[in-house]
């Protein structure tokens, strides 16, 4: 079970998040039917460093970006995603 | 004294003992049989890599089979057996096969029964009757397990004088500091050594880091290094098979580390000799344990055989308590050094040893190359020592060789993990080449592994470690090769022909000591392992006695059967009342989501497939919604409460899914919008009424006109408010009526009493789904299964064709909406009754076309119906096929219609 | 043999507020007719009369009279009615940080998690939502659903917590 700094609550137990997709298979509402299916099956999936999207779906219920070597579980980084929060 | 029995004899024990030292005490020095051949096997070690003395302890529920002698303290009353022993231990039947060891070499199941599965069966009976550990228990463990969190800044792991130190250390640094120690007492090597005799240090030490806020567990191994730092404690509250005094035998702990400190030691090595296994074969550090924690001393002429300095202690301890030392065997030439006083053999190496009534007679060693024997009772055997590494290896980190040591020591790790004292720095020993015969001389004592075995894997082409580990066994079973591994890999070092540290290693892998099944499941032990979701109305529903569906997490009634009903009456005569009258079930379980601000229409509109902005204030309709690559994932309604306020219902099953996704979308698709989306499935009990009956019923609810077909009211019901939605599932005029599931109680029982004076039913689950097949319309899981496009199901008149929606691009895809696709077809019996799940084909032999998703019956008029998928089944109504399920022996002659069986027009929905 | 005793508060009324636009003007104008400043995030506010829990980045649980609200929020964001939704249960005596502990995954025996403090998590498999009253009191806000299941796992092992 691996840890995640949310970026609004702080270290927290990955059992508190749900895994959504990697960035680059984000298909946006406009985008042409091959250019969907190519991000969201044929993407290039690398042994190593990605970027995943997951949400704090069980804590603070946000969304964010982790960026993780597949590898090591090594975490680089965190991005919070959606509207700016309140301070 | 503590009374306890073994195989049914009362003993005696004093406090403290483990079960090992108290037989020990007792004289027994036979205390099971060795898993293939059988033969007589005492205790070895005082530590949990115990691989021989293993006994079931307690009874019934409280069973634990293969629980090491050395790690379970004895308690009032216990009861022990030993194992793999018939009909008992010191007379066992199974031992013969000791004589025939030779057939049974590594390998030997592979080898001998061989042939069809059928013949496996057979052979694995015997197999298992004949080989193997304790039976596992047959009743249910009576006990509950716990698990917790617990979180600090040092865990450290082992109270011996380097963990305590650094736990010391860092509780008075001010850091939150957990210590665990699998013995009940901390301490470790000091206990054993006698060093810290009577205790004043490790007591002041513990006090210490408890009065600094350290916390302090004992009884407690780390059996698990998981990811970024976090570790598995299993505790034990009450030893095996002991009554726990609150009921909770064991607690599974999850800490989460900012750092970890392993201070988890060493375990000695045997060495490989003929006859190495019998009773009386005891390591030398074990015997040091017996001596100086327990006051027992194991035998009256004792040998040593050692390649260390450390097995010098033991001799002395042992002279100390007045037994004979016989003869050390030093493995290592003759040092320039003063007398030990002791009669010490250099360049002396064990060759083997005899045995009488199980008992130890005399030891065979070769001295300078000459062959020399000893009476004995006893050998304490030191091979070296290798140190703990486990929890390092399981945190992903590496090894370096000590060629001193010739052991494995921790190198580096990506976890924050640090390995200090003996399991860092092991003690230099000499590298003893085993010269014994192969056959008799045991490496892995537990399953029965010996050099020649090795040999053997080596000679048949087995070359990596880890095909040696399957092929001989090696390795495995409760000591997962703790003291096996080392003497394996020196020997396949030997054969290869390279150093120990090339010849590779066998993975690591938790838990690393046995952990009970009971532990892993925790409170759910009791139960079906994750929690029921109840519903709002629970009580009410269960003061009826219904039958129970679980359906996700949830549990539905399925049908409320009257008297002797079975569930196809029950659901029937409920199904009946809906067609003929009124009836009423609850909903409560839908998805909703109430979606409200300036924007709520237009997100709307990219969840669903459908139009949405159009729909008047007070007015709903049916939607679906597709998965980005087009295809349909769920559906439900959507109603415009308010101006900038909607109801959006979608599947029971989905509901989880269908919150992820709305958030997703908001988040990611559309963030720019002004919206709020929440989740109000808890928020609302839904109670239906359906019927020709049901707006009657309503009106008399509600004192006013009821909503006409697709639009909603607020009303009031019993005082309460509630929120009225006139749609259908069932074919028949019908509302949903949503209320605050804290007051769902009055609601419901006005629903009842209105209902009851119609003269209608409460129908369930079973009802309602034959209600839906025969009016055609779709369940999410059923017909929607993930695969079909919206025009596979008829549903692609209903899009937007503004577009704009998720899964418009991936719907645009030309194949999605081709003809000859898997399409919705309604299925009528010709002949017998159609099975569910039943694949459709033209004849017999020929490939399915389809399946059949749903099945029921005409509810009024009788007749087996059901909905399916047909390869281009759209083009297909009127053609008969075959609905075949070969696993139930089910078919039926079927043909292919539209999938509305009832009220084609829809006239029932209109007053 | 315990030293927390669990027990389930009457239903209340529970609203959901989300701001979506203007964040600082609603905090103002929220401050101005609430005397109280919008929590941060992990925080709570008010009184007894209103109270607001804040457990997202742009959503706040609301305890209380939310009728100046809607008016307050205009187009920048909206309040949900959920207490039917929600069981509360309160832990009270020391052990409740103990307690947490048992089949969850947050620190709540962290000092730092005090009064005031709010916290979303799962505890034994259930989305769990707390609230630090006091040092002897926090309210766990429960799925309805689930409500039956948690006080029972919460009873059984108040009765070995010290262990």
């Amino acid at each position: 079970m691996m840890q995640f700094t949310c970026p609004h609550c702080g270290p927290r137990d990955q059992a508190e998040f749900i895994y959504e997709r990697t960035v680059d298979a984000v298909v946006s509402l406009d985008a042409a039917p091959e250019e969907a299916m190519k991000s969201l099956f044929t993407r290039t999936n690398p042994r190593g460093v990605d970027d995943e999207i997951w949400r704090h779906t069980y804590g603070c219920r946000a969304w964010m970006v982790i960026t993780r070597n597949r590898v090591t579980n090594e975490i680089s980084a965190t991005r919070a995603v959606g509207p700016e929060a309140l301070p | 004294m503590i009374n306890f029995s073994f195989d049914g004899k009362t003993y005696q024990a004093e406090k403290g003992d483990t079960l090992a030292a108290a037989l020990l005490r007792n004289g027994i020095g036979l205390v099971g049989r060795s898993f293939k051949y059988h033969r007589p096997r005492g205790i070895m070690t005082a530590g949990v890599e115990e691989p021989n003395a293993l006994v079931t302890i307690g009874d019934g529920g409280r069973t634990e089979p293969n629980t090491r002698a050395t790690d379970v303290f004895v308690y009032e009353g216990l009861v022990a057996k030993s194992q793999n022993r018939w009909p008992n231990l010191s007379f066992d039947i199974g031992a013969v096969l000791g004589l025939a060891a030779p057939a049974l070499s590594a390998g030997f199941y592979y080898k001998t029964f061989f042939g069809s599965a059928k013949r496996w069966m057979f052979y694995e009976y015997f197999i298992r009757k004949a080989a193997g550990l304790g039976n596992a228990p047959t009743k249910t463990d009576p006990d509950l397990f716990s698990q917790r969190a617990a979180f600090c800044d040092v865990l450290v792991v082992g109270a011996g004088p380097a963990g305590l130190s650094a736990a010391l250390e860092a509780a008075e640094a001010g850091k939150r500091v957990i210590l665990v120690e699998q013995d009940n007492i901390l301490g470790a090597s000091l206990i054993r050594d006698g060093q810290d005799r009577d205790g004043a240090w490790v007591e002041s030490t513990q006090a210490r880091i408890r009065a600094a806020g350290g916390r302090i567990l004992t009884r407690t191994t780390a059996s698990g290094y998981w990811e970024h730092d976090l570790v598995t404690l299993t505790q034990r509250i009450a030893e095996p098979g002991q009554i726990p005094p609150h009921g909770v035998a064991q607690r599974l702990w999850h800490v989460r580390a900012g750092q970890v400190i392993l201070a988890t030691g060493s375990i000695e090595r045997p060495m490989a000799f003929a006859h190495n296994d019998r009773p009386g074969v005891m390591l030398s550090q074990a015997v040091r344990t017996y001596l100086n924690r327990f006051g027992v001393v194991p035998g009256k002429r004792v040998v040593i055989a050692t390649n260390n300095d450390d097995a010098y202690k033991t001799a002395y301890a042992l002279k100390a308590a007045g037994a004979e030392i016989v003869a050390v065997l030093d493995a290592r030439p003759a040092p320039a050094g003063a007398d030990s006083g002791l009669p010490v053999y250099h360049n002396a190496v064990p060759l083997s040893t005899k045995g009488a009534r199980h008992c130890l007679k005399s030891v065979t060693a070769r001295v300078s190359g000459l062959t020399q024997s000893w009476d004995a009772d006893l050998i304490a055997v030191s091979g070296g020592f290798t140190p703990v590494v486990h929890l390092h290896m399981q945190a992903g980190g590496t090894l370096d060789w000590n060629d001193a040591a010739q052991a494995f020591v921790p190198a580096t790790s990506r976890q924050n993990v640090t390995t200090i004292g003996g399991a860092a720095n092991p003690e230099p020993v000499f590298n003893v080449v085993p010269v014994s015969t192969p056959k008799k001389s045991f490496i892995d004592f537990q399953n029965d592994v010996t050099l020649s075995d090795v040999d053997l894997a080596w000679a048949e082409g087995y070359r990596s470690v880890e095909h040696l580990k399957r092929y001989t066994t090696l390795g495995m079973a409760t000591d997962q090769g703790k003291l096996s591994n080392m003497a394996a890999l020196g020997r396949l070092a030997e054969k290869q022909g390279v150093a120990i540290p090339e010849a590779g290693l066998t993975t690591f892998r938790p838990p690393y000591t046995p952990v009970t099944m009971g532990l892993l499941a925790g409170a759910g032990a009791k139960d079906a392992g994750a929690h029921v979701r109840r519903l709002a109305l629970y009580d009410v529903h269960a003061a009826k006695n219904p039958i129970w569906q679980p359906l996700g997490y949830w549990f539905r009634p399925r049908a409320y059967p009257v008297g002797s009903e079975t569930l196809a009456q029950a659901a029937m005569r409920e199904a009946k009342a809906v067609r003929s009258n009124v009836g009423m079930t609850d909903v409560s379980t839908l998805a909703k989501f109430e979606v409200s601000g300036p924007d709520a229409a237009a997100f709307l509109e990219i969840i669903c497939a459908t139009t949405v902005g159009k729909l008047a204030v007070g007015r709903g309709r049916y939607t679906f919604m597709l998965r980005e690559d087009g295809f349909v994932f769920d559906d439900g309604t959507v109603w415009r409460l308010d101006e900038n306020r909607y109801l959006l219902t979608s599947s029971t099953g989905g509901a989880d899914r269908m919150a992820t996704h709305i958030s997703y979308v908001r988040q990611f698709l559309c963030p720019h919008l002004r919206v709020s989306a929440v989740n109000v499935q808890e928020h609302y009990a839904g109670i239906a009424v359906a019927g020709p009956q049901a707006k009657a019923t309503l009106a008399a609810l509600i004192g006013e006109e009821p909503p006409r077909h697709m639009s909603t009211v607020l009303a009031m019901i019993s005082g309460v408010p509630v929120i009225i939605l006139a749609a259908s599932y069932s074919g028949e005029r019908a509302f949903e009526i949503y209320v605050e599931a804290s007051h769902a109680g009055p609601v419901w029982a006005a629903c009842e009493t209105e209902v009851a004076k119609q003269g209608g039913a409460l129908y369930g689950l079973e009802a309602m789904e034959f209600l839906r097949i025969e009016k055609g319309h779709l369940v999410v899981g059923g017909e929607v299964d993930g695969r079909m496009t919206p025009h596979d199901l008829a549903l692609d008149k209903m899009l937007n064709k503004a577009g704009g929606y998720v899964g418009a691009s991936g719907l645009s895809r030309p194949a999605l909406s081709e003809a000859g696709r898997r399409q919705l077809v309604g299925l009528e019996a010709i002949e017998g009754n159609i099975p569910e799940g039943a694949m459709l084909v033209t004849g017999e032999g020929a490939s399915p076309q389809g399946h059949v998703s749903a099945a029921a019956f005409r509810i009024l008029d009788g007749g087996s119906i059901a909905l399916g998928q047909l390869t281009d089944g759209f083009a297909r109504h009127g053609e008969e096929l075959i609905a075949t399920s070969p696993t139930r022996g089910q078919m039926a002659r079927v043909r292919v219609v539209a999938p509305h069986f009832y009220d084609t027009a829809g006239e029932r929905y209109r007053d | 043999m315990t030293d927390v005793t669990i027990t389930m508060l009457p239903a209340a009324p529970l609203h959901t507020l989300e701001i979506w636009g203007n964040p600082a003007s609603v905090a103002k104008r929220f401050k101005e007719a609430a005397g109280f400043s919008l929590p941060a995030m992990g925080r709570s506010d008010g009184n007894d009369a209103l109270r607001l829990i804040r457990y997202e980045p742009t959503v706040w649980l609301v305890e209380g009279d939310v009728s100046a609200l809607p008016g307050l929020l205009a187009d920048d964001g909206a309040l949900t009615a959920i207490g039917g939704s929600v069981v509360r249960v309160q832990l009270s005596g020391k052990g409740w940080r103990t307690l947490l502990m048992e089949g969850g995954v947050f620190d709540a025996e962290n000092p730092n998690f005090a009064a005031g403090c709010s916290a979303a998590t799962i505890i034994d498999h259930v989305n769990v939502r707390l609230h630090v009253v006091d040092d002897d009191i926090c309210h766990a806000y429960v799925p309805l659903s689930y409500s039956e299941a948690m006080i029972h796992f919460w009873k059984t092992a108040a009765l070995s917590l010290t262990l």
